[in-house]
């Protein structure tokens, strides 16, 4: 065990690789870099902008009134600024219905999907046996088919289990990808065998292994497939509307869609206050859990 | 790796046999002990589309022992659902016929019981749509026709002589050109970006057979349309495409003084002058402009198009509520039923007096002769006749409309390409 | 080779070992193998068999063999949806790597405020795809949209129609589907870029490398499987692109953008012939398949060596 714990615990140079501009002294002086750092952020800053931009107009655009979100020529800030679009939906829609399901969704896909898909990328990377190749390449070979080819027989299957609309049937489809096992597999490939040997001299066995070394030194892909899991489940939007008929059943895509729509009519500005509304949560995850993707060898949890 | 093959060999010929054996029975039974039935009934935007409740409370009136259960689909997507749940055998028992192309689709794959014994009142339109080799597997209870839609304060504005049902299109361009330049900012019309107002009026005042595969009676049209653009007297179809606008915006905020349309907007219409959605304005509705004299005036018939909506039975039907299905579809086709679904601003596929004054009876609704005459008297050919065929023809023709449009190709080679693809796609 | 033990005991020692793997190897895969295995594997299959047949979606098939196939061949909208998916591809593909992979390098730093610029890198994956189709139509709006007005104040007289116009519509595509695209990729290459060994940058430094060099010889290399990982993704998502482009521009103007899952969708859903559009998945399926196969060959050969 300690020779194990020796070769992980994380020694204190081994944290982030970074991109140091300007940590060793340069013959030029300060002053460049100072520059340089300018630049830098100017990019950043324009760039950001791009990025943001689009999610700007949703914003303004959910202030307005249905009739005036698109117009000629194009309108960035609302004549009259209609708050009344963000009470529309919290007041007279389900949203909360809404929410709780997509969270219910979200929250138990992304573990599923995060402990099935790195057990069996441990399976697939380190472990050799008959036919392992092949069937990876199986696997990621139904990622190239296109959903909607499949999603009929899918559906008579589902439906012939009984499960579909209930909440099951969206687990069920989302949590068992392929796309989690090729991710995790493609990391664990990243970390060095000896770890492994050290492990098993020391009387480890495979699970052991896994749970011990393999998943705490992979937090950074794990925080990633989470973070992609979560986000792709909390805006799917087709195998909701196929599989959850039922408006208790309802995610937040689904609800909002139906609440805006008639068969002619969008009403748009609501629908961009709702969209808003659907988009913090995950920014504010995404800007809480950061650290995650870019923080090396964890240093917490490790017993022993 | 033999593991691997006889388990998967195992779980395809189980999927194949659930696959195979799949798609009898509509859901459930909704035949009750004590004899009382439920009838599943497909709808779409329940919330904001009151028919389909109305019908179903209507209908339970007249047969306390009969329920009609509405069940909602997404408006966007109710053909892949509804095919989706038919094919996992859980479709409703009535069927509800959104689109005129998807029915050999349903009918094909023998989901559409025949119901060619339930009785429609005479004069109802759009039967024929339903009808596929002489035998009817859906029946109307609603017939949107095309018309003109017009803003009488700009025209009045404009001092511009308003429409009085003998226009053709040349009048029609005309007035459109006239308006623009006399008005300040408002364009003389509005053309919404769907293939139908074109090829709707193309098709219908040619008599002509979109499935026949020759599409030169159009280029008159898009030559029309593409010098409206040109002079500014409508959008371009670019700039409606790109900024998504929105036809009740449009029209409602005043942005164009006349829009042809389909009667639905009607009640939209009202209903958003009475929340302030949309302007409060005069309006009017006159009949679609013409190819030629011989259908204008008041006198005439003028030629328009359109599509019914529609009521079908789900051939796995229970055996037992066939009869009770069957007496649904002809209470959806019949005057009592047009008269309430007149009153909530729905055209109705039986235009009766009685039906008409219904419509034209709730508040904000023009009050004028040539309205009534424009929803009342029309010709409507069907937009899409019923064949399996149509719903390919329709695609590459919405390809040629944009391609036109957008000005990406010329009338001439885009109208020569469709017909080209007709030819070797749709076989 | 000389062993202690007999040939035969060797042998029998052998499978055993063989034989304890594969029961260790299937006990890790097995729960995701059986979800994987009841709900994707099995629909692959019947679709697989479907292509063969002309399906109409209410249970009743008859077998067609190649017909399908041979149909296709001749089909000239699925010649066309067959070459706007390549060159959608090849466009899209090392765009997407070179921002998202610059963007990562470029974030993977103590910078004042880094943490928001990852998020605003992030945000148009996180958009629902609606909005992103409605605000970029009106962004690239030929008339009145910024972009152009900008173009013309520039000096640009005659901006181009971009999703209006048959020539400039699939570029426009790629450029929105790229800026959702990067941030996605981004996290991949951030988490990616945590696991090169900082003694090697060290170890290169000192050897007076430059940054670009370290980073060619230090951090790609290292990089490797992710980067493995991130283009067959990117492939096979750039052949099967669907949503974006539906909602964006419907494959209009004309054709000018449509993409083969398009095509199936229309053929199957649209047009109910689902053993036709079975066909096009089919083709689809060989060309992800195909491309990645030679991904996966040189990316052995690459870490063989």
């Amino acid at each position: 065990m300690s020779e194990t714990m020796a070769l992980v615990t994380p020694e204190p140079k081994r944290a982030r690789l970074s991109v140091e501009s300007g940590s060793r002294p340069r013959p030029a002086g300060s002053g460049s870099r100072a520059v340089g750092r300018t630049v830098l952020y100017v990019v950043l800053i324009v760039a950001a902008a791009a990025m943001l931009t689009p999610f700007f107009w949703m914003v303004m655009s959910s202030l307005k009134d249905a009739n005036s979100v698109f117009s000629v020529p194009v309108r960035w800030i609302p004549e009259i600024f209609v708050w009344e679009n963000y009470v529309e939906i919290w007041t007279r829609s389900d949203i909360l219905t809404w929410i709780r399901n997509t969270l219910i969704l979200s929250v138990t896909v992304t573990a599923l999907q995060v402990l099935t898909g790195s057990f069996a990328a441990y399976g697939f990377s380190r472990i050799t046996f008959p036919g392992r190749n092949a069937l990876f390449l199986l696997y990621v070979a139904t990622i190239a088919v296109p959903w909607q080819s499949y999603m009929i027989p899918q559906f008579i299957l589902l439906s012939n289990a009984g499960v579909a609309n209930t909440l099951w049937s969206i687990i069920l489809l989302q949590a068992f990808g392929a796309f989690g096992v090729f991710l995790m597999k493609q990391f664990y490939e990243t970390v060095p065998e000896d770890l492994s040997e050290a492990a098993r001299l020391d009387g480890l066995t495979e699970y052991g292994i896994w749970w011990r070394i393999m998943l705490p030194l992979s937090v950074p892909a794990i925080a990633s497939l989470s973070l992609l899991t979560f986000v792709n489940t909390w805006n799917d939007y087709l195998g909701p509307l196929i599989y959850l008929r039922d408006p208790s059943l309802w995610t937040m895509q689904l609800g909002l869609k139906n609440f805006v729509s008639s068969l002619y009519d969008t009403d748009y500005g609501v629908l961009f206050a709702g969209l808003v509304i659907s988009v913090v949560p995950i920014a504010v995850i995404f800007l809480l859990g950061q650290r995650f993707f870019v923080e090396g060898i964890a240093t917490s949890g490790m017993k022993g | 790796m033999k593991r691997i093959i006889t388990v998967t060999a195992g779980l395809t010929i189980g999927a194949l046999a659930l696959a195979g054996c799949s798609g009898g029975g509509s859901e459930g039974d909704g035949v009750a002990e004590d004899g009382s039935l439920t009838l599943t009934l497909s709808a779409w935007s329940v919330a904001t589309t009151p028919e389909f409740q109305l019908l179903a409370d209507a209908f339970h009136e007249k047969n306390p022992n009969v329920t009609v259960e509405v069940k909602d689909y997404d408006p966007a997507e109710y053909n892949t659902l509804l095919t989706t749940d038919l094919a996992a055998g859980k479709g409703p028992d009535i069927i509800t016929q959104k689109e005129v192309k998807f029915l050999t689709t349903f009918q094909e794959g023998g989901q559409l019981l025949d119901v060619s014994d339930v009785e429609l009142p005479e004069g109802i339109g759009g039967a024929d749509s339903y009808k596929v080799d002489g035998t009817a597997y859906a029946t109307p209870y609603r017939q949107d026709s095309w018309v003109l839609f017009y803003n009488k304060d700009l025209f009045e504005q404009a001092g511009v002589e308003a429409p009085d049902g003998s226009w053709t299109w040349e009048d029609y361009d005309a007035a459109a050109e006239e308006l623009t330049s006399k008005l300040d900012g408002a364009k003389g019309t509005y053309e919404h970006g769907w293939q139908s107002t074109l090829q709707g009026f193309a098709n219908a005042q040619n008599g002509a057979d979109v499935l026949a595969g020759e599409y030169d009676y159009m280029k008159p049209f898009y030559e029309r349309v593409l010098k409206l653009q040109e002079d500014g007297a409508q959008e371009s179809f670019n700039t409606v495409t790109a900024n998504q606008l929105t036809y009740q915006g449009e029209f409602g905020k005043q942005k164009a003084a006349m829009m042809p349309m389909g009667t639905w907007f009607v009640a939209t219409l009202i209903s958003q002058q009475a929340s302030g959605d949309a302007d409060d304005f005069e309006w009017g509705i006159a009949p679609a402009p013409q190819l030629d004299e011989s259908t204008t005036g008041t006198d005439a018939v003028p030629v328009t198009f359109g599509d019914p909506t529609g009521f079908g039975i789900n051939a796995n039907i229970n055996d037992d509520k066939v009869e009770a299905a069957k007496e649904f579809l002809a209470f959806a086709a019949s005057e009592e039923a047009a008269t309430a679904l007149a009153e909530i601003g729905i055209t109705p596929a039986l235009l009766t007096d009685p039906v008409i004054d219904a419509y034209f009876g709730s508040e904000g609704a023009p009050q004028d002769e040539l309205s009534t005459f424009a929803v009342q008297t029309h010709e409507t050919r069907p937009e899409n006749p019923a064949s399996n065929k149509t719903a390919a023809v329709q695609n590459i023709l919405n390809d040629m409309h944009s391609a036109i449009l957008s000005e990406s190709a010329s009338v001439d080679d885009a109208i020569a390409e469709a017909e080209g693809r007709v030819a070797t796609e749709v076989g | 080779m000389t062993t202690t033990a007999t040939p035969q005991r060797a042998r029998r020692r052998r499978s055993r070992l063989r034989m304890r793997n594969t029961l260790l190897g299937w006990s890790f895969i097995l729960p995701n193998f059986l979800g994987f295995a009841t709900l994707t594997l099995v629909p692959v299959i019947v679709l697989f068999y479907m292509s063969l047949t002309n399906w109409n979606i209410f249970g009743s098939s008859q077998f067609v063999g190649f017909d399908n196939f041979v149909r296709l061949v001749n089909d000239g909208s699925f010649r066309t949806s067959f070459v706007n998916t390549l060159y959608y591809s090849v466009m899209h593909i090392p765009l997407t790597i070179v921002v998202s992979l610059g963007l990562a390098l470029l974030l993977n730093n103590k910078l004042r405020g880094v943490a928001f610029f990852r998020t605003a890198a992030f945000f148009p994956y996180i958009t629902s795809i609606v909005a992103i189709a409605l605000v970029w139509n009106l962004l690239f709006s030929p008339d009145y949209g910024p972009i152009n007005e900008m173009l013309r104040f520039i000096g640009i007289s005659n901006p181009p129609g971009w999703l209006t116009s048959a020539n400039w519509s699939m570029p426009a595509v790629v450029i929105i589907s790229t800026w959702r695209d990067m941030g996605y990729y981004m996290v991949l290459f951030l988490a990616a870029l945590q696991t090169v060994p900082r003694e090697l940058h060290e170890a290169a430094r000192m050897d007076g490398a430059n940054v670009f060099e370290r980073f060619w010889n230090v951090t790609l290399p290292s990089l490797r499987p992710t980067m493995f990982f991130v283009t067959v993704m990117l492939t096979i998502n750039s052949f099967k692109i669907f949503d974006l482009i539906l909602v964006l521009t419907n494959g209009g103007p004309g054709q000018s953008t449509m993409v083969i899952s398009q095509f199936i969708y229309r053929k199957g859903f649209e047009e109910n012939n689902f053993g036709y559009a079975s066909a096009a998945s089919v083709v689809l399926f060989l060309l992800c398949i195909i491309v990645t196969i030679v991904q996966f060959l040189w990316n052995q050969r690459k870490s063989a060596r």
